[in-house]
């Protein structure tokens, strides 16, 4: 390894019915040593034929062999075997194979023959047809075996390296032709290609591919042009990827039809052993992988869900191009270890497709004791005159055997290990794998190839333990593609669809049966199957028997050609991307707060744009405020008769180079009848608590529609940055006070901050009034709701680890009356408060806004976040820790590297990352610090609605992809105008700390209502949304009559949505 | 004395102790034997720098801060000479805000040489991260005192002393901000085309960039030797700022085999991290502070020096060196300038590596350059312009020894050498030399005021005193 990079990567595995008997035969790749081919004799016995089979199968002597596939290469109807090769050998030793089945039991190699004795320093080869020729064409995933570590690479991108870069070979005329340069695939010597996936990603029928790279380089999404090229995608339908991407699956696994994708990294899942990976975050090196166009890439599994193909009503011009929500977290798949092979397949034959994961590796030198121990060794042998043995360093480096995955299907976009449960405990290093029903008895048996260990053979008891049923389709299409590679299909069963491809080469070097597997669950009859075959010919199978090995032959169907089967493409969407009703694209500072204070969760400076809306000039029609950014001032675009906008030039808001707007909000603030402004600052930088930067800003309507800043008329409330300003006539006096949330104290996060009622003495004079809620913590939003109907509007707040609390407005002043509208009031993020009535029963309900559960913060009430924090070290700074529970055990969130960097005497107390591995907040303060410590907690991440009944409010459940991202701006308003209200969840947070990173996969989540209470996601085709970055104000507007959504994105465009 | 290889010292040792054992049983000690006893002691002092230097190196700590770890552990050793004899000046006559704490001790009831070279390893032990390690250096160098024959009533009030002053400097060191580095802003790389940025392979942070807010030992502030301004950020071919990348290019495409060896030689990159896929490894070496150490006792030991001529040497130079890094970094973190391997890849050849790995931090000015300098000028002026040594402290690094006629031609290899070793440009290399040689130049005159004088004729003495 010290050598060749890859040595400890494994071997695959491949099976298929070589003899056309119905069994299915199984060939195993041995790096080093020999290759092994397996007849299936029935009932799980296998006979080891490789010799008779053919002498050089297995594999030439000295060569390192990798990835095996098996296709129906010369179209005889025999499937025959390709082998890679690579590793740092001369050329002709890494020429790969292909073993051509000569029908009778043996094979002959000919891979020169075909003109596919590639060179290459090879991973995988998977054959599928590019061109829709009718014969299937080969893509060779290759990697390079140098690492380049310099992150510019502008000119090395360029570069074609004809060792190391990816190939596409043609077929033509049963010769293999390398066409890689004018298909459009990147070749260069940075690529190291590790799994491949073939499926028809934007379902237009032809064939897409997905490749993924170690190391910097980024993941390719190749989408089929259909006229002979590829586009990568990447880069717009990811919002980002593994970092060191392996294997590879895409699959449906949530039966909508829409194929999803499944990456593997190399993220642990215990405390342990992702404390003794952890350095310093690296912000620097991460920004450069981003402005190198690499994309933002993190270290863990990545579970890519298909969004699908917006119309071309939503203003697509035809790119077809998907868009990916990132799941992987709140799934429950993120975190294997060294992972290789992803397989998803209907384990238990439930109807859903589960996820099984190869992982492990024999040399474990990512510990990052080894790479400061290496330094030590090497001196105390020159200290010692001894000589260094590589022998040495290498048996310092632990193995991690570990057992492989398997995660069954909630069928909610979340899954559960089963490990123990159905059998999969043992630990050994594994890489590559596949699936199969090896004894026909209709589940799935699973394939594993090991590294210095037996290959394991699973059978799989489900048939025999439980009732679940399947169907196994074998599909025979026509020459040269009999196996019928590229075929969909569709299984309708109870109201349900399962979607497969054939497209066998999948997971990790490996490549499964050709044959399609669905599990039915307790059906006996399946309502139908839907078989678009190659030649996008479509045919239909009804009331299908279950529990059947069935085989589809190509029959020449009636001509009903489907472009594409996307039933929602031509359909309305809900909201259509608008014109822009004026022009602004938000320009962000590019701001590190956690330079400021290492150890916060999130940044506090991205506050903008934020948007307010009032009729300003008092005509009737409603207009917008905008908060500025580094090259301008915040401003006042009013809407004219004619129905656009334009730029009040006398109103000039605010200036972001000296203090950042962080709420705004229109009030006739004295009276006299017009709309004026009230902006709040807030925000992080470099501001100062008690500084002109935090002091908010009032600016009075001129009555001609000119805003102008006035002074004297607000108090000092430059205590804190705030985050909302919420306007009401709380005392009844017949002018409108003010609510003001302080958010965070810069500079000492997390002491709670100044939060302020402002009290209007009619003239636009306000003063402070002293509250119960004054310092009640990080408020994040409130809203003004009379709960108890008594004709005084209630205060509801909520904030940043604190519970969402209601303040009872009464003649005596405000009383917390939280405990009675809530039996348990949990402890959320909270980023913001909507009201609504939502079913209609004359009682406001609401919609609080939360982190959602795809992050790696998981909390409940029984397992709690928690953060300490006190000057721990008197050294001024405030040491704030974060706490929360991993396989039961709280573990602080901060590295080691991070521990020392924020106090420096910590460095004395773990010499070692293994030292500080397993510590926890008691390991690391004493009982005394720990009891003079602040500590706030948190125990609820998802967005929750709150049903006002009967005098409390009562969480009810959203929909999951309601807790895709963090929610941080709610309209809720009857969309689809069914008379009922419905809720656009929008969101999403890019500026966190690297090891939370980008939490970006709502796209905008509109969730239509049935007036009860409860609410159905619709997918981005059909509400016609695809928002992306991080959304921090959206307002509904009405332009002639129109509704339109515009919503302010940090660092992006605004967005105009029209309603239908 | 070698720098290395312990069992090969103890044998020599053991020779020189019963020499030593002889003189100390039937003599009285006489001024005339001070000498010889001195030298009983002399012998633990490179071994108990280079301890330290160990635990540096394991703990990875970086150059600056390294510099102050050399200073404080040398200045109780120090002090604990110059209250045992009153011609050596004390402390607080020229270290910002010392304040002297008598030891109650009896003189004649301790050895301060014991104490001193003790206390070398146990502020160590206090302060170093790793320091704990140091504990066992301490038992050993107990053991070997009283395999000596030194008595262990002796030893153990001595270990007292210094305990009592190693405690005494780690509380002074306490007022030097270094405890508020951990809450001030990390630095974030300016934006613009002339500005430092992380480098390859691991694109490290910049590291300590608030050095500057740590309180010097001796110079009055961190900005006191400013230098003079880099040349001007080009990237136009003609520009000079362009040649000096293009000299550093240059250099390197066809160097000699010396420029190879000088550069190896100060590299001093306390980690340098090689990669091999997802493998990561750390080479450690010496810092450029524990580098001038150890020819401090090189040259210590080659003038025969007195033991309490030892310490001071070391003292002069462990608080030049913490100073110099303190004015250099102050100017690194003023500048921010762009690294040569970042201009070359990105405006001369995107392939191209340095030699040396780039160290992470801005280029302007060169470290190497600055406290070499400084060190050499300030041991110069001790013991003089002549002092030839054979400079053996990268050995342990496999890299062979050099001998030099002085030590200001040492300076300015180690100054030119960061031009070899591709990682900094020639202005920057001159010009911190000259930073280097006014700071020393300030150092001297106020050791000079506090009455710390040059040795007399140290080159002549040695050859005199040869074995």
């Amino acid at each position: 390894m010290l050598a060749y990079e890859y040595f400890y990567n494994g071997g695959g595995v491949a099976v298929g019915d070589i003899n056309n008997d119905g069994l299915e035969d199984i060939f195993l790749v041995s790096n080093m040593n020999e290759n092994k081919l397996y007849l299936n004799q029935g009932n799980m016995q296998f006979k080891d034929i490789t010799k008779e089979a053919c002498k050089d199968l297995a594999g030439r002597l000295g060569g390192w062999k990798t990835g095996v596939t098996m296709a129906d290469v010369n179209g005889d109807g025999w499937l025959d075997i390709y082998v890679c090769y690579s590793g740092k050998v001369s050329d002709d030793m890494r020429r790969n194979q292909l073993f051509i089945n000569q029908g009778n039991g043996t094979f002959k190699e000919e891979a020169a023959a075909y003109g596919l004795d590639d060179k290459s320093y090879s991973t995988q080869a998977a054959f599928f047809d590019y061109d829709n020729d009718g014969d299937l064409d080969m893509f060779l995933l290759n990697h390079s075996v140098k690492k380049i570590d310099n992150m510019e690479l502008a000119s090395h991108r360029d570069e074609v390296d004809e060792l190391a870069g990816n190939k596409l070979y043609e077929n033509q005329n049963g010769h293999f032709v390398d066409v890689s340069k004018k298909v459009g695939i990147t070749q260069n010597p940075l690529t190291f290609g590790l799994g491949i996936c073939i499926a028809d990603v934007n379902k237009d029928g032809w064939q897409d591919v997905y490749v993924t790279n170690d190391y910097n380089e980024p993941d390719y999404l190749y989408i089929n042009n259909g006229n002979g090229t590829f586009r990568n995608v990447a880069d717009k339908s990811l919002r980002y990827m593994s970092q060191f991407s392996m294997g590879v699956d895409i699959a449906d696994f949530n039966n909508d039809a829409l194929p999803d994708i499944v990456t593997l990294d190399m993220l642990p899942e215990d405390n342990r052993r992702q404390k003794s990976l952890q350095l310093q975050e690296n912000y620097e090196s991460f920004s450069l992988m981003v402005n190198q166009g690499l994309n933002p890439q993190y270290m863990r599994n990545m579970l890519q869900l298909n969004n699908g193909i917006m119309s071309p009503a939503s203003g697509n011009k035809g790119e077809a191009t998907p868009t990916f929500s990132e799941i992987g977290q709140l799934a429950g798949i993120s975190s294997t270890d060294w992972s290789w092979c992803p397989l998803f397949a209907d384990y238990d034959n439930d109807g859903y497709k589960d996820l099984f994961i190869t992982n492990g590796y024999l040399r474990d030198y990512t510990n990052k004791d080894f790479l400061r121990y290496w330094g030590d060794y090497k001196i105390k042998k020159a200290m010692d005159r001894e000589p260094v043995l590589l022998m040495d360093l290498v048996q310092v480096m632990p193995s991690t055997t570990l057992p492989n995955y398997i995660f069954r299907n909630n069928h909610n976009c979340t899954f559960t290990n089963e490990q123990k449960q159905w059998g999969m405990d043992k630990p050994v290093i594994s890489s590559g794998a596949v699936y199969a029903d090896l004894d026909n008895d209709g589940d799935l048996d699973l394939v594993i190839n090991n590294i210095n260990e037996n290959a394991f053979v699973y059978m799989n008891t489900a048939r025999e333990t439980t009732k679940a049923g399947y169907l196994s389709l074998t599909l025979r299409y026509k020459k040269p593609n009999l196996f019928a590679f590229g075929t969909k299909v569709w299984v309708y069963n109870h109201g349900m669809v399962q979607y497969q491809e054939v497209n066998p080469t999948r997971g990790y070097l490996s490549c499964v049966t050709t044959k399609l597997h669905f599990g039915v669950d307790s059906a006996s009859v399946i309502d139908s199957v839907k078989i678009m075959w190659p030649d996008r010919l479509v045919q239909v199978l009804t009331k299908v028997k279950a529990n059947n090995l069935l085989t589809v032959n190509y029959e020449q169907p009636k001509p009903e050609p489907e472009p594409d089967d996307n039933p929602v493409y031509a359909a309305k969407p809900v909201f259509t991307p608008a014109a822009n009703l004026f022009t602004y694209k938000h320009t962000d500072y590019s701001e590190n707060d956690f330079k400021r204070q290492l150890l916060m969760l999130f940044m506090y400076s991205k506050t903008g744009p934020v948007i307010a809306r009032g009729d300003v000039n008092k005509d009737g029609l409603e207009d917008l405020f905008v908060s500025g950014d580094k090259n301008r001032p915040g401003k006042i675009y009013i809407q004219n008769t004619r129905g656009s906008f334009y730029e009040e030039p006398g109103s000039v808001i605010g200036d972001e180079n000296t203090s950042s707007i962080a709420a705004a909000t229109f009030i006739d603030a004295n009276g006299d009848g017009y709309a004026d402004l009230y902006v709040a600052k807030g925000g992080y930088s470099l501001f100062e608590p008690n500084t002109p930067a935090l002091q908010d800003e009032l600016y009075i309507n001129d009555g001609k529609g000119q805003l102008k800043v006035s002074t004297g008329l607000l108090p000092d409330v430059s205590a804190s940055s705030k985050s909302c300003v919420r306007p009401c006539d709380f005392d009844g006096d017949g002018d409108i006070d003010l609510f003001v949330g302080g958010r965070v104290v810069p500079g000492r996060y997390p002491t709670a901050p100044t939060s302020y009622l402002l009290v209007n003495d009619g003239k636009g004079h306000f003063s402070i009034s002293s509250t119960p809620f004054d310092h009640i913590g990080m408020v994040t939003d409130a809203q003004w709701i009379d709960l108890d109907k008594d004709g005084r509007k209630d205060l509801v707040l909520c904030g940043e680890f604190m519970p969402i609390t209601v303040f009872m407005n009464t003649p005596s002043g405000f009383i917390d009356k939280t405990s009675t509208y809530f039996s348990s009031m949990p402890k959320g993020f909270w980023f913001n408060l909507t009201v609504a009535d939502i079913d209609g029963d004359g009682n406001d309900d609401i919609i609080a806004g939360n982190l959602g559960l795809n992050s790696c913060i998981h909390v409940s009430e029984k397992e709690p976040g928690e953060l300490y924090y006190a000057d721990f070290d008197n050294n001024g700074s405030i040491d704030p820790f974060f706490n929360f529970y991993i396989q039961g055990v709280s573990y602080p969130f901060v590295s080691r590297d991070e521990l020392n960097d924020q106090i420096y005497p910590m460095r004395k107390k773990f010499t070692s990352y293994a030292a500080y591995a397993q510590a926890t907040m008691k390991d690391i303060f004493s009982k005394e610090e720990l009891d003079k410590a602040g500590k706030l907690s948190v125990t609820e991440t998802r967005t929750l609605l709150l049903l006002n009944r009967n005098g409390k409010l009562v969480p009810a459940d959203l929909p999951m992809q309601a807790q895709f991202s963090a929610v941080t701006n709610v309209i809720a308003d009857d969309f689809n105008a069914d008379g009922k209200k419905d809720l656009l969840l929008l969101g999403n947070r890019s500026d966190n700390r690297l090891k939370i990173g980008s939490i970006n996969s709502n796209y905008g989540c509109l969730l239509t209502g049935d007036g009860k209470g409860n609410f159905n996601y619709v997918s981005q085709p059909l509400s016609g949304l695809c928002i992306k970055g991080d959304v921090k104000s959206a307002t509904e507007i009405k332009v002639n009559n129109t509704k339109y959504i515009v919503v302010g994105i940090c660092n992006e465009a605004l967005q105009f949505y029209k309603v239908q | 004395m070698k720098p290395c290889n312990f069992i090969k010292c103890s044998n020599m040792s053991k020779l020189r102790i019963y020499q030593a054992l002889i003189v100390f049983l039937v003599c009285v000690p006489q001024p005339g034997q001070a000498q010889k006893s001195d030298a009983a002691f002399t012998r633990y002092l490179q071994p108990a720098t280079f301890s330290l230097s160990k635990i540096m190196m394991h703990d990875v700590v970086s150059p600056p801060v390294a510099s102050r770890y050399y200073a404080y552990c040398i200045l109780g050793a120090y002090e604990i000479v110059s209250q045992h004899d009153n011609t050596i000046p004390s402390l607080d006559a020229f270290i910002t805000q010392y304040k002297r704490n008598t030891i109650a001790t009896d003189k004649n009831s301790y050895d301060y040489r014991i104490a001193s070279v003790y206390c070398i390893l146990e502020t160590g032990r206090l302060m170093l991260p790793s320091g704990y390690m140091l504990a066992e250096d301490e038992k050993k160098f107990i053991t070997d005192l009283q395999k000596n024959k030194i008595p262990r009533k002796l030893i153990d009030s001595s270990v007292a002393v210094a305990t009592y002053v190693a405690a005494d400097i780690v509380n002074y060191s306490k007022n030097d901000r270094y405890g508020k580095l951990s809450a001030q802003l990390r630095y974030t790389p300016l934006k613009g085309d002339e500005y430092w940025y992380p480098t390859p392979p691991a694109y490290m942070e910049a590291v300590e960039p608030n050095w500057k807010t740590i309180r010097p030992l001796m110079i009055d502030s961190c900005s006191q030797f400013v230098s003079l301004p880099p040349v001007t950020f080009s990237k136009d071919s003609s520009s000079n700022f362009y040649k000096l990348a293009k000299e550093v290019y240059d250099v390197s495409i066809h160097p000699s085999q010396e420029q190879l060896r000088i550069a190896s030689f100060w590299d001093c990159n306390p980690f340098a991290v090689a990669t091999s896929g997802h493998m990561s490894i750390g080479f450690k070496k010496i810092s450029p502070g524990g580098h001038w150490m150890n020819i401090t006792g090189i040259a210590a030991e080659k003038a025969k020096l007195s033991f309490a001529s030892y310490i001071t040497a070391e003292t002069i130079v462990g608080i030049t060196l913490m100073d110099a890094f303190i004015s250099c970094w102050d100017e690194k973190y003023r500048t921010n300038r762009i690294r040569p391997e970042t201009y070359i890849n990105r405006y001369i050849d995107i392939k191209w590596q340095p030699l040396l790995q780039t160290p992470p931090l801005p280029e302007y000015t060169s470290g190497h350059s600055v406290i070499s300098t400084a060190a050499a000028e300030v041991l110069t002026y001790y013991l003089g312009d002549q002092l030839s040594f054979t400079d053996n402290s990268e050995e342990l690094f496999e890299i062979p020894p050099r001998t030099f006629p002085s030590f200001r031609v040492a300076a300015a290899e180690a100054a030119i050498s960061r031009l070899y070793g591709g990682i900094h440009y020639r202005d920057a290399i001159e010009n911190g030399a000259r930073q280097g040689k006014q700071l020393a130049a300030f150092v001297i005159t106020k050791l000079q005021a506090a009455g710390i004088k040059p040795m007399d004729n140290p080159q002549l003495a040695a050859d005199n005193r040869k074995p």
